[in-house]
């Protein structure tokens, strides 16, 4: 039920793509290696049997008491060789217990050849820098000539572009996330259909700036950010009390909005708290690592769970920025990678210096400061006033009747329960107040101070990160048990990667996030640029889109990628200059049907002769719902939202959490607004693949269920989007609540088949319908 | 700028929609669900798996752990070497770690001679018909993450749970139910919740699905009031004929896919509500259950709907009990409230073991009885006795689909703090039930993040053949 449970089978394709030209270590064989024979023998020595290991040509080629893995252009002496063709099963390799199959006829041919041929090895190719590819100057857009340069080479052609309807609910889903309404589909339509084909561009470039510079865009870019901070609103374990750190999803909707480069918004996010004299906003950015869960079971050691905490950090870390499993090295060495143990230790120690406060967030219009400043001086006027004053207590206090003693109210008696010289400022207010007159100077400046005091009570608070003064001790834990510690380590980088500057003094948060965003890295510009790719065609250049190690996938296009992350750079990180870039390419915007050519041919359309259908995101399902049936709230930003939801969920969990449903506009807020508890997410979310916010979600998958099915036909919310698009039919007809859910007219045969319900049912099965919830 | 980009749609269209139209429509529509039958990877011995999961750690030493010496001993201080080195739940607290002897007696049962307590005379009676393992042994003391270790094979959210896998590994033989349910009593939902029957990074298709006994039985599985039966079908004809015109057009098996999705969710309308409905069922099954209030949500209850699943062709079925967790709080002690709970349990439990082999089910399905972990020979007196989360050796019991009757498997040392002889680990009992259904542990895995995935991680585990007819 799933367009595609294994996703790693561009390898095979590609080996089979590509085997015309010269071996090439990187495409050719390393996979071949990494696959069969690198858990035995590669990076990890303590797992490296008969101490061969294959993944340099140093180790691959040394002498092992007379034996050689690899003799460079000797089958013959080529032990690996040898034991890889052997026909005995204790001899063989891989070895039957391995459960891997014995290397196929391709898989000998290529090794055979390489080997003949000295057996050259390259360093991987995601640790070489991006190169600049050649372009031509015919006019072609870059990305389509690096997509038809490849279709060319296996006899296919690019699709024809979509039609202007097709075209428009296209690029306004993935921008914004919004369908576009029928009277923008009607005026883009029609200038299209008659422009020339230059102005037709120009018409095309318009729609893209103005969904661009739309509000919605931070929404729509600023969830698939969310995924990657694994961001929720509860602190998840069993518990899963509910927690405030929507600042955060609001700081990252703005900083898209404002296009933010994405080196900045990565900067902040890691180490805001540590830039000079940094600001509210940037400390609300840090946020992105307090998005792990919180333990508050009893009976638990704190200090486990707050271990637990940065090993997510460090691989949330690596998978969203470097796309590298860095997590793999918590208890060994990484078995494919070249990362170990204690190179993860000394990452673990950029992210272990800190406290994990909760900050108080006032609205921007308040002068905080002054506020405080006025408080202090109000405080400093009442002691003093009080300490002049304090006869009257004392009198009022000799002469109070016993029986008046026991009126008073409870404050009041606690106070007078005290000693004098242990009475507080708060208890000699209660005091002063049962027989102070309302003019009395005292009580005018009580005021002040109770409402000075509720003015900064008030505030939201946000999860940040707060760098310790001293950092903490930081060692590599023995199989990643962190009650058995082992060497002490210091904050550094794996070494496999550009070198981090020294300086004087401990490198810390802010000095890594440095490191990630130089242009020496050649991970992130890729990383970030295949990921953005992959929402729009449903899958990465890279497949593994977070894993550019050697286990991961080959890039399809590895010159596209490499033109695409250098493009990046070179735009100042700019992100919407990205989705510029490629939603403008004919690639993106062909047709998404396919022929039974290109269905033979590249059934799973990795050479991307076609564009993609694509079951919208969970949160674009309701809110394309939201916006066909007019109920949607255009509202950016604020507190979360209680959308009704079914009966009993919030009872699934071991606590039982309320869930108001929300009145007025906020029950029509766009998904991503709403409430979710880890342990028991929104249903109609999470059949739809949202994730839960347990771990960085660099990829959903799109799965395809009855689930989904009993959601769109019969939620209670769902249903009363269909009353509400009901109302549409009534006044204004089916046709036009078709185009509502798809941008385009009905067919008469499909307007036959609505005409046969009544109005609720038909807007049922329109908000049903797989083309409402796709994108085309 | 490239000419393609200006052909126009339509002609597109008129030039290979014929072509579309020549690829027989039933090809288009090709079950390529995930969810269908599956080969495995040897002949199978089981087909389906019912794990009834005590939520909470059911103290072996109440029920299957019969130690003398633990009587003798009662108030001792447990020798030294014995808890030299080990963590337990709740390390701060100061209650007293003596040992405590049992509350309650026990006798011998059956041809095997199995020691079973005077809390359960039910499950006494079926001892010939099951395997009892007493050397379980798991990795995590706090609740949430021992349950998805129990569950899942890692203390760590976000991994499939056994359900997910094995529903992954064989798909479903049912097309009017999911292929892998979830079944709640007691007074919360276990803790963990969702997760605990998650599928992780497996598809959602293969995630488990609760039944619910208030509401709905599934979530939004009723049609909207207002709206009539005919009139839900009605709408389901015209979405199915709707989709496929956009199927023929666009060529995308996606959609024959939701077509189908469509087609079992309407029949699961029906078959849903019907499972729950048990009306049919004889006052004598009844009875063998021990259920009193046909309407009432009850372990006895989901213990007989756990039977009309698995004869519908469900999977995986999996109940949770929850407040088994008796450590001696003022309503949560092994005098009073486990009795209680174990009284919940015992006559269900058995009856369905019964029930299963005089329907001749028993051999098809896999039943698990047990929780995330049990409970240490110490005592721990609060306001009255309890006993803490202990890992080292619990008991589980395990019947039908190929495990040896009458079997008593493990032996620990005299106090049962451990195994002295054949421990098994949870991976153990994974790869035992999945080798049970014809899968290896090895090979059934899913590449995610660089690495294959599988139920019994990293360590290796072992097929527990002991336990096996």
């Amino acid at each position: 039920m799933q367009r595609s449970v294994l996703i790693f089978t561009f390898t095979a394709l590609a080996s089979c793509l590509h085997a015309a030209g010269p071996i090439s270590f990187n495409r050719d064989i390393r996979p071949i290696l990494s696959e069969n024979c690198l858990a035995c023998h590669g990076f990890d020595p303590k797992h490296r049997e008969g101490g061969l290991r294959l993944d340099t040509f140093e180790g691959a080629t040394a002498d092992r008491e007379g034996a050689r893995g690899i003799v460079p252009g000797d089958l013959q002496k080529s032990d690996a060789w040898q034991r890889i063709i052997s026909e005995d099963k204790d001899e063989v390799m891989p070895p039957p217990k391995s459960h891997k199959p014995p290397l196929n006829a391709k898989q000998r041919e290529l090794l055979k050849a390489w080997i003949e041929q000295g057996a050259p090895y390259e360093a991987h190719w995601a640790f070489i820098p991006p190169q600049a590819p050649k372009l031509s100057a015919d006019g072609t857009l870059p990305i389509d000539q690096f997509i038809q340069a490849e279709l060319n080479k296996h006899g296919l052609k690019p699709s024809p572009e979509a039609d202007p309807a097709t075209l428009i609910r296209r690029v306004s889903l993935d921008l914004i996330g919004l369908p576009p309404s029928p009277s923008e589909v009607d005026a883009f339509v029609q200038a299209y259909r008659k422009a020339t084909p230059a102005a037709s561009d120009e018409l095309y470039r318009a729609l893209v700036e103005r969904l661009l510079s739309s509000q919605h865009y931070g929404e729509r870019w600023g969830r698939w950010w969310l995924d990657q901070a694994r961001y929720a609103d509860s602190n998840g374990y069993s518990i899963d009390a509910p927690r405030q750190i929507w600042k955060f999803r609001d700081w990252v909707i703005q900083a898209l909005n404002q296009d933010m480069p994405f080196d900045q918004f990565t900067i902040e996010q890691l180490a805001g708290d540590l830039l000079p004299k940094a600001t509210v906003n940037q400390k609300i950015a840090t946020g992105f690592h307090r998005n792990t869960q919180i333990n508050q079971e009893g009976g638990i050691d704190k200090e486990q769970f707050r271990i637990d905490s940065i090993f997510d950090r460090v691989a949330t870390t690596g998978s969203v920025w470097l796309g590298l499993t860095i997590g793999c090295a918590q208890c060994h060495d990484h078995k494919f990678d070249p990362i170990s143990q204690k190179e993860y230790y000394q990452m673990f120690a950029f992210l272990n210096n800190q406290d994990e406060p909760e900050m108080k967030v006032f609205d921007a219009s308040l002068d905080i400061k002054a506020l405080n400043a006025e408080l202090k001086t109000v405080e400093a006027k009442l002691k003093s006033l009080i300490q002049e004053r304090y006869d009257e207590v004392l009198a009022w206090e000799k002469e109070m009747a016993s029986g008046f003693r026991a009126k008073l109210a409870g404050p009041v008696k606690k106070a007078l329960s005290k000693t004098v010289a242990k009475r507080s400022l708060e208890d000699n207010l209660a005091l002063f107040g049962v027989f102070a007159p309302p003019s009395d100077p005292l009580r005018i400046l009580n005021d002040q101070y109770q409402q000075l005091n509720t003015v900064l009570n008030k505030g939201t608070t946000t999860l940040v990160l707060k760098e310790l003064p001293k950092p903490r001790k930081t060692t590599v834990f023995i199989k990643g048990d962190f009650t058995r510690p082992d060497v002490e380590v210091q904050p550094g980088t794996p070494s496999v990667l550009h070198s981090i500057p020294t300086k004087s003094g401990q490198l810390n948060r802010l000095d890594l996030a440095q490191w990630i965003m130089s242009p020496k890295n050649p991970l992130t510009s890729r990383v970030i640029v295949n990921r953005i790719w992959q929402q729009y065609f449903g899958r990465g250049l890279v497949e593994t889109e977070n894993d550019f190690g050697l286990q991961g996938s080959l890039p399809s296009h590895p010159e596209l990628l490499d033109w695409l992350a250098l493009e990046l750079m070179k735009q100042k990180w700019s992100l919407k200059a990205l989705h510029r870039t490629i939603v403008q390419s004919h690639t993106y915007r062909q047709s998404s049907a396919t022929t039974p050519e290109m269905h033979e041919k590249d059934p799973q359309n990795y050479l991307l002769g076609r564009q993609t259908r694509l079951r919208l995101d969970a949160e674009i399902v309701r809110d394309v719902c939201l916006a066909a049936s007019g109920l949607l709230s255009p509202k950016v930003g604020g507190p979360p939202v209680y959308p009704p939801i079914p009966d009993g969920v919030m009872g699934q969990g071991q606590v039982k959490r309320v869930w108001k449903v929300s009145e007025g506009a906020d029950r029509y807020r766009r998904a991503l607004y709403t409430f979710v508890y880890r342990a028991s997410p929104p249903p109609s979310l999470t059949v739809f693949d949202a994730p839960e916010g347990f771990s960085t979600c660099t990829r959903r998958v799109r799965s395809n269920t009855p689930l989904q099915a009993l959601t769109l036909m019969n939620d209670r919310g769902f249903f009363e989007f269909a009353t509400a698009l009901q109302q549409i039919i009534q006044s204004q007809g089916v046709e036009a609540a078709f185009k509502r859910c798809t941008a385009r007219d009905p067919r008469p045969d499909e307007l036959a088949v609505l005409k046969e319900l009544d109005a609720l049912n038909a807007a049922r099965v329109l908000l049903n319908l797989d083309e409402t919830v796709t994108r085309e | 700028m490239n000419t393609l980009q200006h052909q126009t749609r339509r002609h597109f269209f008129s030039r290979c929609g014929v072509g579309l139209g020549s690829l027989a429509l039933g090809s288009l529509m090709a079950r390529d669900d995930a969810l269908a039958p599956k080969k495995t990877h040897f002949p199978a011995k089981a087909k389906n798996v019912i794990f009834l999961f005590m939520a909470g750690g059911p103290s072996q030493l109440e029920m299957f752990e019969h130690k003398p010496l633990l009587t003798q001993l009662n108030g001792k201080p447990i020798p030294d070497s014995y808890v030299k080195g080990k963590r337990f739940a709740f390390m701060d607290s100061s209650h007293r770690s003596d040992l405590l002897g049992p509350r309650i007696g026990f006798k011998q049962h059956g041809q095997c001679g199995a020691w079973v307590s005077d809390y359960l005379p039910y499950t006494a009676k079926i001892v010939d018909d099951i395997s009892i393992v007493t050397t379980c042994k798991t990795e995590l003391f706090n609740h949430a993450p021992a349950k998805l270790y129990m569950n899942t094979g890692s203390g760590l959210f976000g991994r499939p749970s056994m359900g997910a896998w094995v529903t992954y590994g064989l798909g479903s033989e049912c097309d009017n139910l999911p292929g892998f349910v979830v079944l709640q009593s007691g007074p919360r939902g276990p803790r963990g919740g969702a997760v605990l029957w998650g599928s992780g990074v497996l598809p959602t298709t293969y995630q488990g699905v609760p039944l619910r006994n208030q509401g709905d039985p599934i979530v939004n599985l009723s049609t909207p009031e207002g709206i009539s039966s005919a009139e839900q079908r009605k709408v389901v004809d015209a979405v199915r004929e709707l989709n496929l015109k956009r199927l023929v057009e666009t060529g995308d098996q996606e959609i024959s896919t939701r077509i189908n999705a469509y087609e079992m969710a309407y029949r699961m309308q029906t078959s849903a509500p019907e499972l729950m409905d048990i009306r049919d069922e004889s006052q004598a099954t009844l009875d063998l259950y021990g259920i009193k209030d046909i309407q009432e949500t009850s372990y006895a209850r989901n213990c007989l709907l756990a039977r009309r699943l698995i004869e519908r062709g469900v999977r995986f079925v999996q109940l949770y009990d929850t407040n088994w967790d008796h450590h001696g709080g003022p309503t949560e002690n092994l005098e009073k409230h486990l009795p209680e709970k174990c009284r919940d349990v015992d006559q269900a439990s058995a009856a369905l073991v019964k029930d299963l082999k005089q329907r001749g089910l028993l051999d098809d399905t896999i039943v698990i009885w047990g929780g995330e972990f049990g409970r240490t020979p110490m005592g721990e007196v609060r306001e009255s006795t309890g006993r803490n989360h202990h890992i080292d050796a619990f008991t589980m019991w395990f019947a039908g689909g190929g495990f040896k009757g009458g079997t008593l498997y493990g032996q620990t040392d005299e106090f049962g703090f451990g195994a002295v002889e054949n421990p098994v680990h949870v991976h153990d009992i994974h790869a035992t039930i999945l080798h049970q259904l014809g899968l290896d542990h090895e090979r059934l895995t899913v590449r995610s993040q660089g690495l294959d995935f599988r139920l019994t991680g990293v360590d290796p585990a072992r097929v527990v053949r002991g336990i096996l007819a």
